[in-house]
Protein backbone atom coordinates (compact mmCIF):
# COMPACT_ATOMS: atom_id res chain seq x y z
CA UNK A 1 0.00 0.00 0.00
CA UNK A 2 1.69 3.25 -0.69
CA UNK A 3 1.65 6.49 1.69
CA UNK A 4 -0.62 8.08 -0.62
CA UNK A 5 -3.29 5.14 0.04
CA UNK A 6 -2.95 5.25 3.70
CA UNK A 7 -3.29 8.84 4.44
CA UNK A 8 -6.47 9.15 1.95
CA UNK A 9 -7.94 5.97 3.82
CA UNK A 10 -6.77 7.33 7.47
CA UNK A 11 -8.15 10.65 6.47
CA UNK A 12 -11.42 9.31 6.30
CA UNK A 13 -11.69 8.91 9.49
CA UNK A 14 -10.72 12.56 10.20
CA UNK A 15 -14.60 13.67 10.41
CA UNK A 16 -15.07 10.91 13.11
CA UNK A 17 -12.20 12.23 14.94
CA UNK A 18 -13.20 15.77 14.72
CA UNK A 19 -16.63 14.66 15.55
CA UNK A 20 -14.97 13.09 18.81
CA UNK A 21 -13.26 16.55 19.22
CA UNK A 22 -15.90 18.91 19.01
CA UNK A 23 -18.73 16.98 20.45
CA UNK A 24 -16.64 16.79 23.92
CA UNK A 25 -16.40 20.16 23.93
CA UNK A 26 -19.47 21.13 23.27
CA UNK A 27 -20.89 19.02 26.09
CA UNK A 28 -17.90 18.84 28.34
CA UNK A 29 -17.17 22.86 28.94
CA UNK A 30 -20.78 23.56 29.96
CA UNK A 31 -21.08 20.00 32.20
CA UNK A 32 -17.38 20.89 33.97
CA UNK A 33 -19.38 24.30 34.53
CA UNK A 34 -22.37 22.95 36.53
CA UNK A 35 -20.02 19.99 38.26
CA UNK A 36 -17.67 22.63 39.35
CA UNK A 37 -20.54 24.49 41.27
CA UNK A 38 -21.88 21.53 42.71
CA UNK A 39 -17.96 20.89 43.71
CA UNK A 40 -18.46 24.24 45.74
CA UNK A 41 -22.02 23.54 47.26
CA UNK A 42 -22.42 25.12 50.64
CA UNK A 43 -24.07 21.82 51.21
CA UNK A 44 -21.46 19.99 52.73
CA UNK A 45 -23.00 16.50 51.12
CA UNK A 46 -23.73 18.03 47.57
CA UNK A 47 -19.38 18.88 47.36
CA UNK A 48 -18.58 15.45 49.37
CA UNK A 49 -20.01 13.47 46.23
CA UNK A 50 -19.10 15.60 43.67
CA UNK A 51 -15.68 15.56 44.81
CA UNK A 52 -15.43 11.90 45.33
CA UNK A 53 -17.38 11.61 41.15
CA UNK A 54 -14.17 14.25 40.71
CA UNK A 55 -11.37 11.77 42.37
CA UNK A 56 -12.60 8.69 40.44
CA UNK A 57 -12.91 10.12 37.52
CA UNK A 58 -9.32 11.70 37.36
CA UNK A 59 -7.84 9.07 39.02
CA UNK A 60 -8.85 6.01 36.97
CA UNK A 61 -7.86 5.71 33.22
CA UNK A 62 -9.79 7.45 30.77
CA UNK A 63 -9.44 4.19 28.45
CA UNK A 64 -11.03 2.42 31.11
CA UNK A 65 -13.63 4.83 31.33
CA UNK A 66 -14.21 4.08 27.46
CA UNK A 67 -14.45 0.77 28.04
CA UNK A 68 -16.78 1.20 30.77
CA UNK A 69 -19.54 3.17 28.96
CA UNK A 70 -19.49 1.27 25.86
CA UNK A 71 -19.14 -2.39 27.65
CA UNK A 72 -20.41 -2.08 31.20
CA UNK A 73 -24.16 -2.13 30.26
CA UNK A 74 -23.50 -4.96 28.66
CA UNK A 75 -22.22 -6.75 30.91
CA UNK A 76 -24.12 -5.52 34.24
CA UNK A 77 -27.57 -5.70 32.54
CA UNK A 78 -26.97 -8.18 29.23
CA UNK A 79 -27.73 -4.29 26.98
CA UNK A 80 -26.63 -4.77 23.46
CA UNK A 81 -23.61 -2.81 23.01
CA UNK A 82 -24.72 0.81 21.03
CA UNK A 83 -23.68 0.26 17.40
CA UNK A 84 -22.93 3.83 16.60
CA UNK A 85 -19.90 3.85 19.10
CA UNK A 86 -19.64 7.43 18.90
CA UNK A 87 -22.56 8.02 21.45
CA UNK A 88 -20.38 5.86 24.53
CA UNK A 89 -17.76 7.14 23.33
CA UNK A 90 -18.39 10.74 22.74
CA UNK A 91 -20.60 10.13 26.67
CA UNK A 92 -17.27 8.53 28.00
CA UNK A 93 -15.10 11.45 26.96
CA UNK A 94 -17.37 14.46 27.88
CA UNK A 95 -17.84 13.23 31.61
CA UNK A 96 -14.35 12.60 31.94
CA UNK A 97 -13.20 16.25 30.64
CA UNK A 98 -15.86 17.61 32.28
CA UNK A 99 -14.35 16.67 35.62
CA UNK A 100 -10.80 18.19 34.26
CA UNK A 101 -12.66 21.40 33.31
CA UNK A 102 -14.38 21.61 36.57
CA UNK A 103 -11.73 22.16 38.72
CA UNK A 104 -9.96 24.74 35.98
CA UNK A 105 -13.22 26.39 36.70
CA UNK A 106 -13.31 26.13 40.57
CA UNK A 107 -9.73 27.07 40.61
CA UNK A 108 -10.67 30.30 38.05
CA UNK A 109 -13.86 31.12 40.51
CA UNK A 110 -11.71 31.20 43.54
CA UNK A 111 -9.25 33.33 42.60
CA UNK A 112 -11.59 36.24 41.99
CA UNK A 113 -11.37 38.31 44.83
CA UNK A 114 -14.41 38.31 47.21
CA UNK A 115 -14.36 41.84 46.89
CA UNK A 116 -15.44 41.87 43.18
CA UNK A 117 -19.05 39.99 44.42
CA UNK A 118 -19.23 42.75 47.54
CA UNK A 119 -18.94 45.62 44.81
CA UNK A 120 -21.46 43.95 42.68
CA UNK A 121 -24.18 43.22 45.98
CA UNK A 122 -23.76 46.68 46.64
CA UNK A 123 -24.93 48.03 43.06
CA UNK A 124 -27.66 45.92 43.46
CA UNK A 125 -26.44 42.80 40.64
CA UNK A 126 -28.59 39.73 41.12
CA UNK A 127 -26.61 36.58 42.54
CA UNK A 128 -26.92 35.38 38.65
CA UNK A 129 -25.98 38.68 37.10
CA UNK A 130 -23.02 39.04 39.66
CA UNK A 131 -21.84 35.64 37.83
CA UNK A 132 -22.40 36.37 34.56
CA UNK A 133 -21.37 39.57 34.17
CA UNK A 134 -19.24 40.64 36.72
CA UNK A 135 -17.55 36.81 37.51
CA UNK A 136 -17.29 34.75 34.70
CA UNK A 137 -16.06 36.70 32.72
CA UNK A 138 -12.74 37.23 34.45
CA UNK A 139 -12.99 33.87 35.46
CA UNK A 140 -12.58 32.83 31.23
CA UNK A 141 -9.71 34.86 30.52
CA UNK A 142 -7.84 33.44 33.18
CA UNK A 143 -8.22 29.55 32.88
CA UNK A 144 -8.03 30.15 29.05
CA UNK A 145 -4.22 29.01 29.15
CA UNK A 146 -4.91 25.54 31.88
CA UNK A 147 -8.05 25.20 29.09
CA UNK A 148 -6.22 25.10 25.93
CA UNK A 149 -3.96 22.54 27.70
CA UNK A 150 -6.78 20.14 28.10
CA UNK A 151 -7.98 20.99 24.79
CA UNK A 152 -4.77 20.06 23.27
CA UNK A 153 -4.80 16.47 25.06
CA UNK A 154 -8.11 15.99 24.16
CA UNK A 155 -7.10 15.85 20.29
CA UNK A 156 -4.36 13.61 21.38
CA UNK A 157 -6.99 11.38 23.15
CA UNK A 158 -9.54 10.74 20.59
CA UNK A 159 -7.13 8.19 19.31
CA UNK A 160 -8.41 6.18 22.38
CA UNK A 161 -11.68 5.25 21.21
CA UNK A 162 -9.72 2.65 19.07
CA UNK A 163 -9.97 0.47 22.05
CA UNK A 164 -14.07 0.32 21.79
CA UNK A 165 -12.88 0.13 17.60
CA UNK A 166 -14.66 2.94 16.54
CA UNK A 167 -13.40 3.95 12.84
CA UNK A 168 -11.78 7.34 13.93
CA UNK A 169 -8.48 8.15 12.02
CA UNK A 170 -6.26 6.63 14.84
CA UNK A 171 -8.24 3.01 14.51
CA UNK A 172 -8.09 3.10 11.28
CA UNK A 173 -4.24 3.44 10.85
CA UNK A 174 -3.72 0.70 13.31
CA UNK A 175 -5.48 -1.52 11.59
CA UNK A 176 -3.27 -0.80 8.75
CA UNK A 177 -0.45 -0.59 10.34
CA UNK A 178 -1.77 -4.51 11.52
CA UNK A 179 -2.23 -5.74 7.91
CA UNK A 180 0.98 -3.95 6.46
CA UNK A 181 3.16 -5.09 8.94
CA UNK A 182 3.80 -1.15 8.65
CA UNK A 183 4.77 1.09 11.47
CA UNK A 184 4.24 4.67 8.75
CA UNK A 185 0.71 4.95 9.17
CA UNK A 186 1.67 5.52 13.15
CA UNK A 187 3.90 8.41 11.59
CA UNK A 188 0.81 9.78 9.61
CA UNK A 189 -1.07 9.50 12.85
CA UNK A 190 1.09 11.66 14.78
CA UNK A 191 1.82 14.25 11.61
CA UNK A 192 -2.32 14.15 11.55
CA UNK A 193 -2.70 15.43 15.06
CA UNK A 194 -0.16 17.94 14.87
CA UNK A 195 -1.34 19.92 12.68
CA UNK A 196 -4.40 19.50 14.29
CA UNK A 197 -2.94 20.66 17.19
CA UNK A 198 -1.06 23.83 15.07
CA UNK A 199 -5.11 25.05 14.05
CA UNK A 200 -6.28 24.24 17.90
CA UNK A 201 -3.10 26.24 19.08
CA UNK A 202 -3.76 29.30 16.69
CA UNK A 203 -7.09 29.48 17.63
CA UNK A 204 -6.92 29.45 21.13
CA UNK A 205 -4.18 32.44 20.87
CA UNK A 206 -6.91 34.21 19.10
CA UNK A 207 -9.27 34.04 21.58
CA UNK A 208 -6.65 34.55 24.40
CA UNK A 209 -5.62 37.70 22.59
CA UNK A 210 -9.21 38.75 21.97
CA UNK A 211 -9.13 38.86 26.14
CA UNK A 212 -6.00 41.08 26.52
CA UNK A 213 -7.69 43.97 26.33
CA UNK A 214 -7.84 44.14 30.00
CA UNK A 215 -5.46 43.59 33.27
CA UNK B 1 -25.40 66.16 42.84
CA UNK B 2 -27.22 64.76 46.31
CA UNK B 3 -30.22 65.08 45.07
CA UNK B 4 -33.15 63.50 47.17
CA UNK B 5 -35.68 60.35 46.51
CA UNK B 6 -38.69 60.67 47.36
CA UNK B 7 -39.17 58.67 50.39
CA UNK B 8 -40.13 59.28 54.18
CA UNK B 9 -38.65 62.53 55.13
CA UNK B 10 -36.78 62.25 58.12
CA UNK B 11 -33.41 63.93 60.27
CA UNK B 12 -31.86 60.85 59.92
CA UNK B 13 -30.84 58.56 56.99
CA UNK B 14 -29.10 56.00 59.20
CA UNK B 15 -30.12 54.72 62.50
CA UNK B 16 -27.82 52.54 63.87
CA UNK B 17 -28.41 50.95 68.03
CA UNK B 18 -27.01 48.78 70.13
CA UNK B 19 -25.44 47.14 67.07
CA UNK B 20 -23.53 43.69 68.04
CA UNK B 21 -21.16 41.60 66.02
CA UNK B 22 -18.31 38.76 66.74
CA UNK B 23 -16.73 36.66 64.22
CA UNK B 24 -16.59 33.12 66.48
CA UNK B 25 -15.47 34.40 69.87
CA UNK B 26 -14.20 37.62 68.56
CA UNK B 27 -16.71 40.52 69.56
CA UNK B 28 -15.72 42.86 67.07
CA UNK B 29 -18.34 45.47 67.69
CA UNK B 30 -20.60 45.49 70.81
CA UNK B 31 -23.25 47.92 71.60
CA UNK B 32 -22.93 50.61 68.45
CA UNK B 33 -25.43 52.93 68.60
CA UNK B 34 -25.03 56.00 66.30
CA UNK B 35 -27.36 58.40 63.27
CA UNK B 36 -26.56 60.07 60.68
CA UNK B 37 -28.96 63.37 59.61
CA UNK B 38 -29.12 64.16 55.97
CA UNK B 39 -26.59 66.18 54.53
CA UNK B 40 -24.07 65.80 57.55
CA UNK B 41 -20.81 63.66 57.38
CA UNK B 42 -19.62 61.26 60.40
CA UNK B 43 -16.04 60.52 60.28
CA UNK B 44 -15.43 57.18 62.09
CA UNK B 45 -11.82 57.19 63.16
CA UNK B 46 -9.62 54.78 65.37
CA UNK B 47 -6.96 51.82 65.80
CA UNK B 48 -6.87 49.40 63.08
CA UNK B 49 -9.01 46.25 64.25
CA UNK B 50 -11.61 48.91 66.44
CA UNK B 51 -14.33 47.41 64.28
CA UNK B 52 -14.79 50.72 62.49
CA UNK B 53 -14.98 48.65 58.75
CA UNK B 54 -17.36 46.52 59.87
CA UNK B 55 -19.17 48.53 61.18
CA UNK B 56 -19.30 50.59 57.86
CA UNK B 57 -19.89 46.79 56.46
CA UNK B 58 -22.81 46.16 58.69
CA UNK B 59 -24.65 49.64 57.80
CA UNK B 60 -24.33 47.91 54.14
CA UNK B 61 -25.23 44.28 54.65
CA UNK B 62 -22.11 43.06 54.04
CA UNK B 63 -21.62 41.46 57.23
CA UNK B 64 -24.85 40.05 59.05
CA UNK B 65 -24.62 41.78 62.75
CA UNK B 66 -25.88 39.55 65.48
CA UNK B 67 -27.53 41.91 66.82
CA UNK B 68 -29.33 45.35 67.17
CA UNK B 69 -30.84 47.22 64.90
CA UNK B 70 -30.66 49.29 61.51
CA UNK B 71 -32.87 51.66 60.04
CA UNK B 72 -32.92 53.47 56.92
CA UNK B 73 -35.34 56.14 57.17
CA UNK B 74 -36.34 55.76 60.23
CA UNK B 75 -37.10 51.60 58.74
CA UNK B 76 -36.18 48.77 60.26
CA UNK B 77 -33.35 46.54 58.22
CA UNK B 78 -32.45 44.59 61.30
CA UNK B 79 -34.86 44.83 64.11
CA UNK B 80 -33.40 43.48 67.39
CA UNK B 81 -31.19 41.23 65.28
CA UNK B 82 -33.61 40.09 62.78
CA UNK B 83 -33.30 41.11 59.09
CA UNK B 84 -36.15 42.61 57.22
CA UNK B 85 -37.24 40.28 53.94
CA UNK B 86 -35.10 40.18 51.08
CA UNK B 87 -36.92 42.25 48.92
CA UNK B 88 -36.95 44.82 51.21
CA UNK B 89 -33.34 45.11 52.20
CA UNK B 90 -32.85 45.34 48.04
CA UNK B 91 -35.09 48.25 48.64
CA UNK B 92 -32.57 50.07 51.54
CA UNK B 93 -29.64 48.68 49.63
CA UNK B 94 -30.70 51.48 46.43
CA UNK B 95 -30.27 54.22 49.52
CA UNK B 96 -26.46 53.53 50.44
CA UNK B 97 -23.57 53.78 48.04
CA UNK B 98 -20.28 51.68 49.18
CA UNK B 99 -16.58 52.88 48.15
CA UNK B 100 -13.73 50.41 49.38
CA UNK B 101 -10.05 50.64 49.78
CA UNK B 102 -9.11 48.49 47.18
CA UNK B 103 -11.90 50.32 44.69
CA UNK B 104 -12.86 46.81 43.27
CA UNK B 105 -13.60 48.27 39.68
CA UNK B 106 -14.40 45.72 37.55
CA UNK B 107 -11.17 45.21 35.43
CA UNK B 108 -12.79 43.98 32.16
CA UNK B 109 -15.41 46.59 32.15
CA UNK B 110 -14.01 50.15 30.71
CA UNK B 111 -14.82 53.02 33.09
CA UNK B 112 -18.23 54.04 31.19
CA UNK B 113 -19.50 50.42 31.89
CA UNK B 114 -18.09 50.48 35.14
CA UNK B 115 -20.53 53.75 35.93
CA UNK B 116 -23.60 53.33 34.08
CA UNK B 117 -24.41 49.31 34.07
CA UNK B 118 -25.73 49.23 37.43
CA UNK B 119 -27.85 52.41 36.77
CA UNK B 120 -29.18 50.35 33.65
CA UNK B 121 -29.90 47.06 35.34
CA UNK B 122 -31.93 49.32 37.93
CA UNK B 123 -33.98 51.03 34.92
CA UNK B 124 -32.30 54.08 33.92
CA UNK B 125 -32.57 54.52 30.44
CA UNK B 126 -29.38 54.25 28.59
CA UNK B 127 -28.59 57.64 27.14
CA UNK B 128 -29.61 58.88 30.50
CA UNK B 129 -27.49 56.86 32.16
CA UNK B 130 -24.34 57.86 29.85
CA UNK B 131 -25.36 61.19 30.46
CA UNK B 132 -25.04 61.07 33.69
CA UNK B 133 -21.92 59.18 34.09
CA UNK B 134 -20.04 61.81 31.72
CA UNK B 135 -21.29 64.92 34.15
CA UNK B 136 -20.06 62.50 37.28
CA UNK B 137 -16.67 61.86 35.37
CA UNK B 138 -16.49 65.21 34.61
CA UNK B 139 -17.05 66.23 38.38
CA UNK B 140 -14.23 63.52 39.28
CA UNK B 141 -12.31 65.00 36.90
CA UNK B 142 -11.95 62.31 34.81
CA UNK B 143 -12.47 63.72 31.32
CA UNK B 144 -12.19 61.66 27.84
CA UNK B 145 -11.09 58.41 30.15
CA UNK B 146 -14.38 56.96 29.46
CA UNK B 147 -13.29 54.32 27.43
CA UNK B 148 -10.04 53.64 29.26
CA UNK B 149 -9.57 50.38 31.77
CA UNK B 150 -9.05 50.36 35.15
CA UNK B 151 -5.94 49.07 34.55
CA UNK B 152 -4.47 52.21 32.55
CA UNK B 153 -5.48 54.43 35.11
CA UNK B 154 -3.50 55.59 38.54
CA UNK B 155 -4.82 54.29 41.80
CA UNK B 156 -6.31 58.11 42.27
CA UNK B 157 -8.18 57.74 39.24
CA UNK B 158 -9.45 54.50 40.05
CA UNK B 159 -10.59 55.58 42.97
CA UNK B 160 -12.29 58.38 41.37
CA UNK B 161 -14.07 56.04 39.46
CA UNK B 162 -15.23 54.20 42.23
CA UNK B 163 -16.82 57.24 43.74
CA UNK B 164 -18.73 57.95 40.59
CA UNK B 165 -19.90 54.55 40.26
CA UNK B 166 -21.49 55.10 43.56
CA UNK B 167 -22.91 58.32 42.90
CA UNK B 168 -24.55 57.24 39.55
CA UNK B 169 -26.95 54.94 41.91
CA UNK B 170 -28.08 58.36 42.87
CA UNK B 171 -27.32 57.49 47.08
CA UNK B 172 -28.72 59.24 49.54
CA UNK B 173 -25.98 57.99 51.57
CA UNK B 174 -22.20 57.70 50.35
CA UNK B 175 -19.87 54.61 52.69
CA UNK B 176 -16.14 55.50 52.11
CA UNK B 177 -14.37 52.48 53.54
CA UNK B 178 -10.74 53.87 54.09
CA UNK B 179 -10.75 55.62 50.40
CA UNK B 180 -7.56 56.49 50.45
CA UNK B 181 -5.43 53.88 52.86
CA UNK B 182 -4.41 52.01 49.03
CA UNK B 183 -2.87 55.07 47.34
CA UNK B 184 0.28 56.88 47.39
CA UNK B 185 0.59 58.92 49.67
CA UNK B 186 0.69 61.82 46.45
CA UNK B 187 -2.49 60.80 45.33
CA UNK B 188 -4.67 60.57 48.08
CA UNK B 189 -5.44 64.31 47.79
CA UNK B 190 -7.53 64.21 44.81
CA UNK B 191 -9.33 61.83 46.40
CA UNK B 192 -10.26 63.65 49.25
CA UNK B 193 -10.41 66.64 47.21
CA UNK B 194 -13.94 65.60 45.30
CA UNK B 195 -14.77 63.77 48.87
CA UNK B 196 -14.65 67.41 50.28
CA UNK B 197 -16.07 68.93 47.50
CA UNK B 198 -19.18 66.25 47.79
CA UNK B 199 -19.65 67.38 51.38
CA UNK B 200 -19.72 71.16 50.67
CA UNK B 201 -22.81 69.63 48.02
CA UNK B 202 -24.22 68.16 51.60
CA UNK B 203 -24.48 64.58 50.12
CA UNK B 204 -24.90 62.45 53.49
CA UNK B 205 -21.55 60.50 54.27
CA UNK B 206 -19.99 57.92 56.56
CA UNK B 207 -16.31 57.92 56.01
CA UNK B 208 -14.04 55.41 57.69
CA UNK B 209 -10.56 56.93 57.62
CA UNK B 210 -7.07 57.37 58.90
CA UNK B 211 -6.36 61.39 57.39
CA UNK B 212 -7.16 63.10 60.50
CA UNK B 213 -6.58 66.43 59.28
CA UNK B 214 -9.66 65.78 56.45
CA UNK B 215 -11.85 64.22 59.50
CA UNK B 216 -11.08 67.52 61.25
CA UNK B 217 -11.89 69.64 58.27
CA UNK B 218 -14.66 68.00 56.09
CA UNK B 219 -16.93 66.23 58.58
CA UNK B 220 -19.34 67.58 61.07
CA UNK B 221 -19.67 64.60 63.25
CA UNK B 222 -16.58 61.99 64.35
CA UNK B 223 -16.34 58.90 65.61
CA UNK B 224 -13.77 57.28 67.60
CA UNK B 225 -14.21 53.94 67.99
CA UNK B 226 -11.68 51.55 70.04
CA UNK B 227 -11.91 47.69 70.94
CA UNK B 228 -15.38 47.24 69.13
CA UNK B 229 -16.85 50.23 71.50
CA UNK B 230 -17.54 54.09 70.34
CA UNK B 231 -15.49 55.52 73.27
CA UNK B 232 -16.26 59.47 71.84
CA UNK B 233 -18.00 61.44 69.41
CA UNK B 234 -19.16 65.02 68.63
CA UNK B 235 -18.33 67.97 67.20
CA UNK B 236 -15.08 67.15 65.35
CA UNK B 237 -12.99 70.44 67.41
CA UNK B 238 -14.38 68.67 70.61
CA UNK B 239 -13.04 65.45 69.62
CA UNK B 240 -9.77 66.75 68.03
CA UNK B 241 -8.52 69.73 70.31
CA UNK B 242 -9.95 68.93 73.50
CA UNK B 243 -10.78 64.78 73.61
CA UNK B 244 -12.65 63.84 77.17
CA UNK B 245 -11.46 60.09 77.14
CA UNK B 246 -7.83 59.21 77.83
CA UNK B 247 -7.87 56.19 75.10
CA UNK B 248 -8.52 58.87 72.02
CA UNK B 249 -6.13 61.66 73.54
CA UNK B 250 -3.64 58.61 73.11
CA UNK B 251 -4.49 57.64 69.73
CA UNK B 252 -4.67 61.34 68.63
CA UNK B 253 -0.96 61.96 70.43
CA UNK B 254 -0.16 59.39 67.56
CA UNK B 255 -0.87 61.87 64.57
CA UNK B 256 0.75 64.67 66.39
CA UNK B 257 4.11 65.10 64.92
Amino acid sequence: MSLMTMIIKMSEGLGKTCAIFFLTLLFSLPLGMIVALLRMSRVRIVSAITRAVITVLRGTPLMLQLLAVTYGPYYLFGATVARNKLIPVVIAFSINYAAYFAEIYRGGIESIPIGQYEAAEVLGYTKLLTFLRIILPQVIKRIMPSVTNEVVTLVKDTSMAFTVSYQEMFTIGKQIANSQTSFLPFIVAGVFYYLFNVIVDYVMGRIEKRLDYYK
Amino acid sequence: MAEEKTSTPGPSILGIRSLRKSFGELAVLTDISLSVDRGNVVSIIGPSGSGKSTLLRCASFLERADGGDILYDGQYALRDGVYAPKTELNRFRTKFGLVFQNFQLFPHYSVMRNICEAPILHGTDREEARERALTLMRKMGLEGKENAYPYQLSGGQQQRVAIARALAMKPEILYFDEPTSALDPELTGEVLKVIRQLAEEKMTMVVVTHEMPFAKAVSNHVIFMAGGVIVEQGDPLAVFEDPKEERTKQFLRVFER
